[in-house]
């Protein structure tokens, strides 16, 4: 899911750039009346956690290989803003630490995993919970990821290094993240659930169905 | 706000014990997924049009590869993992109370 540099057109990494700024700079005017001495070890936490999970590479026979990616996940724990603000924490650090990912394709990276990943796995959570709710991690770990792809597929389809090719990308991202997706799916649901079990005081609106004022504990 | 509030310090024991095991996880499976050859859909998709070779590294990062100069295989990926994950941890911890302000 990490694009490297020399994938995107100047042009599409600026316009990632500018889409995920903007998001960010969203969720972090939205985040200061979110945390506090719960949150904000929670969003530590969190976010490491992420970043661990996103090292473990499932194999699949066949010769593929998928990683937990883990922006629905954040978005449904830590709500949007926590979210976003976590997974660009565990996006940045990949590129500039790790290598994992380009640095003029940041942007774009932030905008797939920190942003879209985040926002339309909360969504579906939020939409789907009332039905089930581990089903709605469920749910929303494997469309938030196919979602990503999508956006993935468009974007380096849109570019030049990929022959404007976006008839090619766009069904070989969305199709092969919607399969490994249902791994992002299963995962999120375990571990949305166990959490719940364990600490539903951790859990955004577990008690008052949805708001985020469930600040149990400060 | 309810009766069930329970004392913080017992859940980040827990948390930091899951992120300890996922971190010892790292090296086992970054072996399982090298014995079945590594390959996203990214690449797929760069295959398919010919773009496998515009990818450049403009920044290789401190680590490149997950790996540390020094320590070859499943230990420098156990390196990589916890340098990784506390590096995190502090980066969204310090970010998280600098907003707080």
């Amino acid at each position: 899911m990490h694009i490297p540099d020399g994938f995107l057109d100047p042009w599409v990494a600026g316009l990632f750039w500018l889409a995920s700024g903007a998001a960010i700079g969203l969720a972090v005017r939205r985040a200061r009346g979110a945390l506090g001495d719960e949150r904000t070890p929670l969003l530590g936490v969190v976010a490491a956690g992420i970043f661990a999970a996103q090292m473990l590479n499932w194999p699949i026979p066949g010769g593929t290989s998928a990683h937990f990616v883990g922006g629905a996940f954040a978005g449904i724990l830590l709500g949007p803003s926590l979210g976003v603000l976590a997974m660009t924490a565990v996006v940045t650090i990949q590129a500039f630490v790790f290598g994992d990912g380009g640095i003029i394709a940041l942007g774009a990276n932030l905008f797939a995993m920190a942003v879209v990943d985040v926002l339309v796995g909360y969504a579906l959570f939020r939409a789907c919970r009332g039905v089930h709710e581990t089903g709605a991690a469920f749910v929303a770990g494997w469309g938030a990821i196919t979602v990503s792809a999508l956006v993935v597929g468009l974007g380096i389809g849109s570019s030049s290094a990929f022959a404007y090719a976006v008839g090619t990308t766009v069904p070989i991202m969305v199709v092969g993240h919607a399969l490994l997706g249902l791994i992002e799916g299963a995962i999120t649901a375990a571990v949305y659930g166990y959490v719940a079990d364990a600490r539903p005081d951790l859990v955004l609106g577990r008690s008052t169905d949805g708001t985020a004022a469930v600040e149990v504990g400060t | 706000m309810t009766a069930d509030v329970r004392p913080t310090r017992p859940w980040i024991r827990w948390a930091v014990g899951c992120l300890l095991v996922l971190v010892l996880l790292a090296p086992v499976f970054g072996w399982a997924s090298g014995a079945v050859g590594y390959a996203e859909p990214i690449g797929n998709a760069a295959h398919a049009t010919g773009a496998a070779d515009a990818a450049s590294t403009v920044l290789p990062g401190l680590l490149p590869d997950y790996s540390v100069a020094g320590l070859d295989g499943p230990l420098g990926t156990l390196a990589a993992a916890g340098i990784g994950t506390v590096l995190t941890l502090g980066v969204a911890l310090g970010a998280g109370r600098l907003l707080e302000r």
